[in-house]
């Protein structure tokens, strides 16, 4: 039974971290049908500006230095999420595929950038010593990093939510998914929603790139990828454009993948694979997706 | 009035000649090992762009996921090889069919979506044959290292460096057969349907015909065209090895076929073969401290390749979007109009 | 005095040239019809206004040029736009849908006289714009266009698929609307074009054919420019 407890709470865990990735992800692309590949260098930004401000300016690891460091981070990768958007892909409005091939472009400099700068060796992320105990929950002892995970997916979630629901700004996006050029049509200029999609995608996935740096016990460019990947794999399966979508298929995929591996070590990313088959022979637009007519 | 200058064919033919004889022709820098290595490289680079522009070029189809097939011709070859379960050009062919068989199958999955989640999923489709191929799942494919070709098993007259030569004359043979099974495909009536599904999918449903196995034959196509050059790639390499299988390979060909021009063959045929030889290069310059002098936050990124292609790539699709291929007619209309226009 | 001017306005998509040099005008404070066969382009037309096709020529809102301006600039300097297929949000509650189209802030005067036009939506604010009745649907389409101050509406075939009854509502609704704002109404249902309209405008083919006071057209072209009886005739 603890076993049993240990191994959904530590693949929420981990479902957590894919969400980070896949909440920006999937507003981006239902708002503006973008595929973003610069995702993963949002999450590679997010992570080295946390450790630079963890190291350089913070010299102790507490727990609150390190939110304050991840806050920081999320922070750079909204900023450069949003430089990148005003500066190529408003450009290319309405050219999706080059739109996807300009990502693809700035996920390649700025993955050369940070190896050229910093290498491919996994440099350590302070970790507060908090992070190393375990709580017992009923009688499973958790690893306690797992639980700000979940806490930070948790608390971004509703975040999201309250924004897309209260907010001028959401009415205007969830429209926006909906229909562009209709809220054009009204007199908005839907282009504000897109930046702000954008900088939010790139704050999700910049608190992301510093908790995989935590999971992963270190920074590198290289970690991004798997994590993009996995964010592409919870967005195909919730449905482009729902994030509550994201956020099951995020859980889902943690928990799938972390039994599969307790059985069989490594079986894990062949049967999510599996997976994303499944879904797409029964329900090609996703869980949570609109059917595409 | 074409485009096409009236004397490519003949220009072509040379250079081809020229390609074959130059290895025993004297003393020239392709009569060393290095350089013809290097060239065979590229030159399966070149033809895998080709069959990467018949996906997204000919076909509109954006996918992540080819370097699934390159690696599975690539490991098939060398299990069957090495387990001595084929004769070494049964293993090819056998590698062939059965990379087929699996873009069939996920071709079939995949395009049950289109678009940019056909990007996706295919992208995910390639990562998973990266997983497996790294996890070495009963010890077939050696995880993370790898496995060596077992040498004693193939024909000696590719094995050793001084033989680079035949292998370098295989890959050249490789090439082009893949662009005469390309243009072939371009050009019959199956191509032009390849091609009216790119422009206008909608129009190609309305003579009544399925728009997915069309676009599924072509998926297959390229697929199979990609298990030949892993082949061709082992014999090369000498080993099979989980970077074959990366989604980085894919997004490579992308960039190959994006700065040659799509749908021009030669375009990405050149693309791909201009990019393997500089990215070797420069990898060999910056190891020689090509950029010592410079301080290291400048010397750093300019020394991964990945770089620079990264920014003339953006360059390219936001300001030149037909590529080298595309550039080159632009120019070659705009001297044909003028021709036209003084002669009236 | 005229609101809004076309001249020689052209739309290619791909290949195809959808319109040929349309010219009209829509004089102020009165409804121009715009009327012709299925796939003349009349919906093109208001699309090009709005600049959700790029055209070329000339279109004129009070002497203001609109070619080059952009669809939410369009829109926010008056021009309201109700489009064929309805185009509200299906998954935003009717209050939803209406405050996201008020430009400024939305007052309960505004309000109650839109509700006052169309009191089943006044009942219906938290509900699901995507589970109205087809006719709410028309009701809640042409609401957005009238909380704000406009210079024209825009509206396109706002009687299309609903059932007679409902028809009739929509028209007297349109009528009243009608009273006091400039219009732009591509329409198929003739007893409501001669109820509203002060001027008819005919299209074939992406060019107009007729342009003058619904009493100067004749009985014959009425049919023909709506019902394509003429192309009929050619074929048999």
């Amino acid at each position: 039974m603890s076993t049993f407890l240990l191994m959904t709470i530590t693949g929420i865990g981990l479902g957590a971290l894919y969400f980070l990735v896949a909440s920006g992800l999937t507003l981006i692309y239902g708002l503006m049908g973008v595929l973003n590949f610069a995702h993963g260098a949002f999450l590679s930004i997010g992570a080295f500006v946390g450790l630079w401000f963890a190291t350089s300016i913070m010299k102790e690891a507490t727990i609150p230095n390190f939110i304050l460091a991840m806050i920081v981070g999320g922070l750079a990768a909204g900023f450069f999420a949003l430089l990148m958007e005003q500066l190529l892909i408003t450009r290319l409005y309405d050219r999706h595929i080059d739109q996807v091939l300009v990502t693809v472009g700035v996920a390649l400099v700025v993955g050369a950038v940070l190896g050229g700068w910093f290498g491919n060796d996994l440099r350590l992320f302070p970790t507060p010593l908090w992070f190393l105990t375990g709580i017992n929950f009923f009688g499973a002892i958790i690893p306690a990093d797992r639980i700000i995970y979940i806490a930070t997916a948790v608390g971004l979630l509703i975040g999201n939510w309250a924004l897309l629901r209260f907010t001028r700004i959401g009415l205007i996006i969830r429209a926006g998914v909906e229909n562009r050029n209709m809220v054009n049509a009204l007199g908005i200029n839907v282009r504000r929603a897109f930046s702000t999609v954008f900088f939010l995608g790139g704050f999700a996935a910049g608190i992301g790139g510093v908790l995989v740096s935590v999971y992963s016990s270190g920074v590198s460019p290289l970690i991004a990828g798997t994590y993009l990947i996995y964010g592409f794999v919870v967005v195909v399966i919730g449905g482009m454009g729902s994030v509550t979508g994201s956020f099951v298929a995020a859980m889902l995929i943690g928990v799938i993948k972390q039994f599969a591996n307790y059985y069989v070590t490594g079986l894990g990313d062949f049967v999510i694979a599996l997976l994303l088959a499944g879904v797409l022979l029964v329900r090609p637009q996703g869980l949570f997706g609109k059917r595409i007519s | 009035m074409t485009l096409r200058w009236k004397y490519s064919r003949y220009f072509l033919i040379v250079i081809v000649a020229a390609l074959f004889a130059a290895p025993i022709l004297g003393t020239n820098p392709l009569s060393k090992p290095g350089l013809q290595q290097t060239l065979a490289v590229a030159f399966v680079f070149g033809a895998l762009a080709l069959t990467y522009d018949l996906l997204f070029g000919f076909t509109g189809l954006l996918s992540f996921g080819h370097a699934l097939f390159f690696a599975s011709g690539l490991y098939l070859t060398c299990i069957f090889i090495n387990h001595s379960v084929f004769v070494w050009w049964i293993a090819i062919i056998a590698s062939i069919l059965l990379t087929s068989l699996l873009a069939f199958l996920v071709g079939a999955a995949s395009l049950r979506t289109t678009g940019i989640t056909f990007a996706m999923v295919t992208l995910a489709f390639g990562e998973a044959g990266h997983v497996i191929v790294n996890r070495n799942f009963f010890g077939l494919t050696g995880g993370e290292n790898g496995i060596a070709l077992n040498a004693e098993l193939i024909p000696q007259i590719w094995v050793g460096v001084v033989n680079t030569k035949y292998l370098y004359w295989s890959a050249l043979i490789c090439l082009i057969l893949t662009y005469l099974i390309i243009w072939w495909v371009t050009e019959s009536s199956a191509g032009r349907v390849f091609a009216a599904l790119r422009d206008n999918e909608m129009r190609v449903q309305v003579l009544g015909l399925n728009t997915r196995n069309f676009k599924l034959l072509s998926f297959v196509i390229a697929g199979a065209l990609a298990g030949l050059l892993g082949s061709m790639m082992l014999l090369l390499a000498g080993s099979a090895a989980p970077r074959f299988a990366e989604s980085n390979i894919t997004i490579a060909l992308l960039l190959m076929v994006i700065l040659g021009g799509a749908v021009t063959r030669w375009g990405a045929v050149v693309g791909g073969i201009a990019y393997s030889f500089l990215t070797t290069r420069m990898q060999d310059l910056t190891q020689n401290g090509l950029f010592a002098g410079l301080p290291k936050y400048v010397s750093g990124p300019l020394s991964e390749p990945a770089f620079l292609l990264g920014i003339v790539f953006i360059l390219v699709v936001m300001f030149a979007p037909g590529g080298l291929s595309g550039a080159y007619y632009k120019l070659r209309l705009r001297s044909i109009s003028k021709k036209y226009s003084s002669s009236k | 005095m005229n609101a809004l001017e076309l001249a020689d306005v052209s739309v290619r998509i791909n290949q195809a040239q959808i319109l040929h040099g349309v010219s009209f005008t829509a004089p102020k404070n009165q409804v121009t019809a715009l009327l012709g066969r299925n796939g003349v382009g009349k919906s093109s037309t208001l699309k090009a206004i709005m600049s959700l096709y790029s055209p070329t020529g000339s279109i004129k809102l009070n002497g203001t040029e609109l070619i080059g301006t952009p669809t939410h600039a369009i829109a926010a300097s008056g021009v309201a736009y109700v489009p064929e297929d309805r185009e509200i949000f299906a998954t935003l509650s009717v209050k939803e849908n209406l405050s996201l189209a008020s430009r400024s802030k939305i007052s309960s005067e505004k309000m109650s006289r839109v509700f006052e036009i169309f009191p089943d939506l006044s009942t219906r604010q938290e509900q699901r714009a995507g589970t109205l009745s087809g006719g709410q649907q028309q009701m809640l389409s042409l609401s957005r266009a009238l909380l704000n101050d406009n210079q024209i509406l825009l509206v396109d075939e706002p009687t299309k698929g609903l059932a007679p009854k409902l028809v009739t509502e929509v028209a007297d609704a349109l009528a009243e609307v009608a009273k006091r704002e400039t219009m732009i109404l591509v329409e198929q249902n003739l007893a409501l074009v001669k109820r509203i309209a002060q001027k008819i405008v005919v299209m074939d083919q992406g060019k107009i054919i007729f342009e003058g006071a619904p009493e100067k057209l004749s009985d014959s072209v009425w049919v023909q420019s709506v019902l394509g009886v003429s192309n009929r005739g050619k074929h048999s």
